[in-house]
């Protein structure tokens, strides 16, 4: 692997890979971890495995099964993670259902987050923006960020109330449908984008659907991040794939162009 | 026994002014599902409020009520299985005897009729032992709606002559591999398809549950159940009930029974759910006995759920029970103590079945056979001139070779 690729800057596009934690052992995640942060990546989402994943596909379910099994839990989680240096790991947003965060308690869960060290919010796919009221104040009371989603279907007055929040970034649904699928087209995500873009200056990064760097490059030419989600699962348990792969990514981040409204 | 034990517990709210808008009964209910499917779910409401006030609305679903389903259903008066348990007057709504063989059609035909009001093509839904999948595979094909139905691979296996009535009456079954392969996995995997055919697809849920509208919804469509009942007991027994009972699975036919007596606070209502085998974990389906509040499939209700989260699997002998959370409207009124809840299991629920078999003559549902169970227990406790209403919310035919299979019968 390009070791020197690590500290490179990405014309401010971000790439943040998804992986399921414990698929299919801690040990592994945290080669993955490693390598994420050696590959330069802008932060990970770490998925955290529910027994009823509604809004995923057949792969990320099919990782949360093989992870269930040794009990990955979120307490055990936030805990193991605190025994992981941070110079080893990128920046993480938590990434699971919301009754695994009522069942430790938000509060609770915070606390518990600020411990493990450079958790930087979470993304609760089954919280919609309305329920999501206090869950927001307490996680800003303890310094984290509920990052919001658009999707394709989202009105211009809910996405201009769901927008109005800052929060780190902007989780775009490229498409209808769970995760998994395959974006084909870039036209949508590229009118969504400047939607958003009309109301924000929040980066927005684009989820679902980015099954290759080749995709991950074409959103890129309107988006500021791509979430690499089912594609990268697949190839969770061979790290050494798993981190080609992301690099395959990365690069397509670096060639992007870069866009005025960027950060880093 | 007059009433409820609980009755004078905290908040009790106008029960029509339950949802507030923002969907929650209390602190139940919400709309906890990503966010595609948000916008669907507003026009939705949208829909079934501007439906709901159309008088040309409701006089079609009276119509298709009446000449298609079956309804008025009778409020009988079980003599027999009155003087055998020697106790209270016993009265069974007799939902039984609507068309496809349970309460579900009556939300089924409502929910058909809206989807049409609003240009949908197809209809999809998740059922468990079935009823739900055949009574909108009925509409569908009475309609034209293209119709899939998710069903639990196991479920598919256990109940596979309600799979073939349902593929007679046009509609594609699609068994569900994921998670324990039954109902719950059903509904996220309907959830699933949704997400993506939102814009020309509509989601018959069966139960009052999940997120908002539904409860609201599916509680308005069974509420017919109650409301006729309560006519029928007034005629009958010139008086309301001293109770009334159901069974609870997600909720559809108890609220739909208890919704026009809820402000009857002399009416006590009790809900039964699956006792199973035990009330040990993944043994029962007894949502108010050992699970908290938590959120699943689109509502923030009681859960049945391990220490971290994780969503414990059920058991009960009948499939229409046997799911891990409970409507929202019915957790409120569990806490503000309107509704009374306990639990029954398998085998005294199947004492229940064969009493009301041999004593009437009615073969109950199993998922009926505990609103039974309760309710002869009940009309013991509270004695002669008394009344009891019980909800018969479906046929038991369905149950035929599952209870032969408990008994040990073969057939060649």
């Amino acid at each position: 692997m390009n070791r020197k690729s690590s500290k490179r800057v990405f014309s401010g596009k971000k790439v943040i890979p998804y992986l399921m934690a414990g698929d299919p052992d801690l040990e592994t995640t945290r080669k993955l971890l490693k390598a994420a942060r050696s590959e330069g990546v802008w932060a990970v989402e770490l998925g955290v495995p529910f027994s009823d994943p509604t809004a995923d596909g057949p792969v990320i379910q099919e990782a949360a099964r093989r992870s269930l099994a040794p009990s990955t839990t979120l307490r055990n989680l936030l805990s193991w993670l605190e025994g992981v240096p941070s110079d080893e790991r990128p920046p993480v947003y938590l990434m699971t259902y919301f009754n695994l965060f009522l069942s430790i308690g938000l509060d609770q869960f915070v606390a518990l987050a600020q411990r493990a060290g450079g958790i930087r919010g979470a993304v609760i796919p089954d919280l919609s923006f309305e329920d999501a009221g206090f869950v927001r104040r307490i996680f800003h009371a303890g310094g984290m960020s509920l990052i919001p989603f658009v999707a394709p279907t989202t009105s211009d007055g809910r996405m201009k109330r769901i927008v109005a929040r800052s929060e780190d970034f902007i989780y775009l649904v490229s498409l209808l449908g769970t995760t998994g699928k395959e974006l084909s087209e870039t036209g949508t995500v590229s009118r969504l984008v400047s939607r958003i873009r009309l109301l924000t200056d929040s980066p927005v990064c684009v989820g679902f659907g980015i099954q290759s760097p080749d995709v991950a490059s074409k959103v890129l030419g309107v988006a500021d991040g791509v979430i690499v989600g089912s594609r990268l699962v697949r190839e969770e348990t061979d790290p050494d794939r798993w981190q080609s792969l992301l690099a395959a990514f990365c690069d397509a981040a670096r060639s992007a162009p870069s866009l005025t409204t960027a950060g880093v | 026994m007059r009433g409820n034990d609980k009755v004078d517990a905290p908040v009790f709210r106008r029960p029509s002014s339950l949802p507030d808008k923002r969907g929650y009964f209390g602190e139940f209910g919400g709309r906890y599902v990503s966010e595609s499917l948000i916008e669907a779910l507003y026009e939705l409401e949208t829909a079934f409020r501007l439906a709901w006030k159309d008088k040309s609305f409701h006089r079609e679903m009276e119509e298709v009520y009446r000449d298609y389903v079956g309804r008025p259903t009778p409020l009988y008066c079980a003599t027999a299985l009155s003087d055998k348990v020697g106790g209270a007057r016993i009265y069974l709504k007799r939902e039984d005897l609507n068309h496809t063989g349970a309460h579900k059609i009556n939300n089924t035909v409502g929910q058909a009729l809206l989807a049409r009001r609003m240009g949908k093509k197809r209809l999809i839904a998740e059922t468990g032992a079935g009823q739900h999948g055949v009574a909108t595979a009925t509409v569908a094909a009475r309609y034209g709606f293209e119709c899939d139905v998710y069903m639990g691979s196991e479920d598919v296996r256990r109940q596979s002559l309600n799979v073939f009535r349902m593929n007679l009456l046009g509609t594609t079954v699609r068994p569900v591999d994921q998670g324990t392969r039954t109902l719950k996995d059903a509904i996220s995997e309907a959830l699933r398809d949704w997400s993506q055919s939102v814009m020309t697809t509509h989601y018959v849920l069966g139960t009052a549950f999940g997120p908002h509208p539904f409860p609201l919804m599916v509680r308005s469509f069974q509420s017919v159940i109650g409301r006729e009942a309560r006519k029928q007991i007034l005629a009958k027994e010139g008086r309301l009930p001293d109770a009334l009972v159901a069974c609870v699975g997600g909720g559809s036919n108890a609220m739909g029974l208890f919704y026009p007596f809820l402000s009857d606070l002399d009416c006590a209502l009790y809900g039964v759910e699956a006792g199973g085998r035990s009330l040990n974990p993944g043994e029962h389906a007894a949502r108010f006995q050992t699970g908290k509040v938590g959120v699943l499939q689109g509502s923030r209700t009681y859960v049945l759920q391990d220490r971290d989260g994780q969503i414990e699997k059920t058991h009960s002998v009948s499939a229409g029970l046997d799911y891990s959370a409970v409507g929202p409207e019915l957790a409120y009124y569990h806490d503000t103590g309107r509704i009374a809840f306990s639990s029954v299991g398998d085998e005294e629920a199947m004492e229940a079945f064969e009493m009301l078999c041999r004593s009437e003559g009615i073969l109950p549902a199993l998922e009926s056979a505990h609103a039974i169970a309760w309710t002869i227990r009940l009309a013991r406790q509270l004695g002669p001139s008394r009344v009891v209403v019980a909800n018969l919310s479906g046929r038991g035919d369905k149950d035929v070779m599952e209870v032969a299979r408990i008994k040990g019968v073969t057939f060649s």
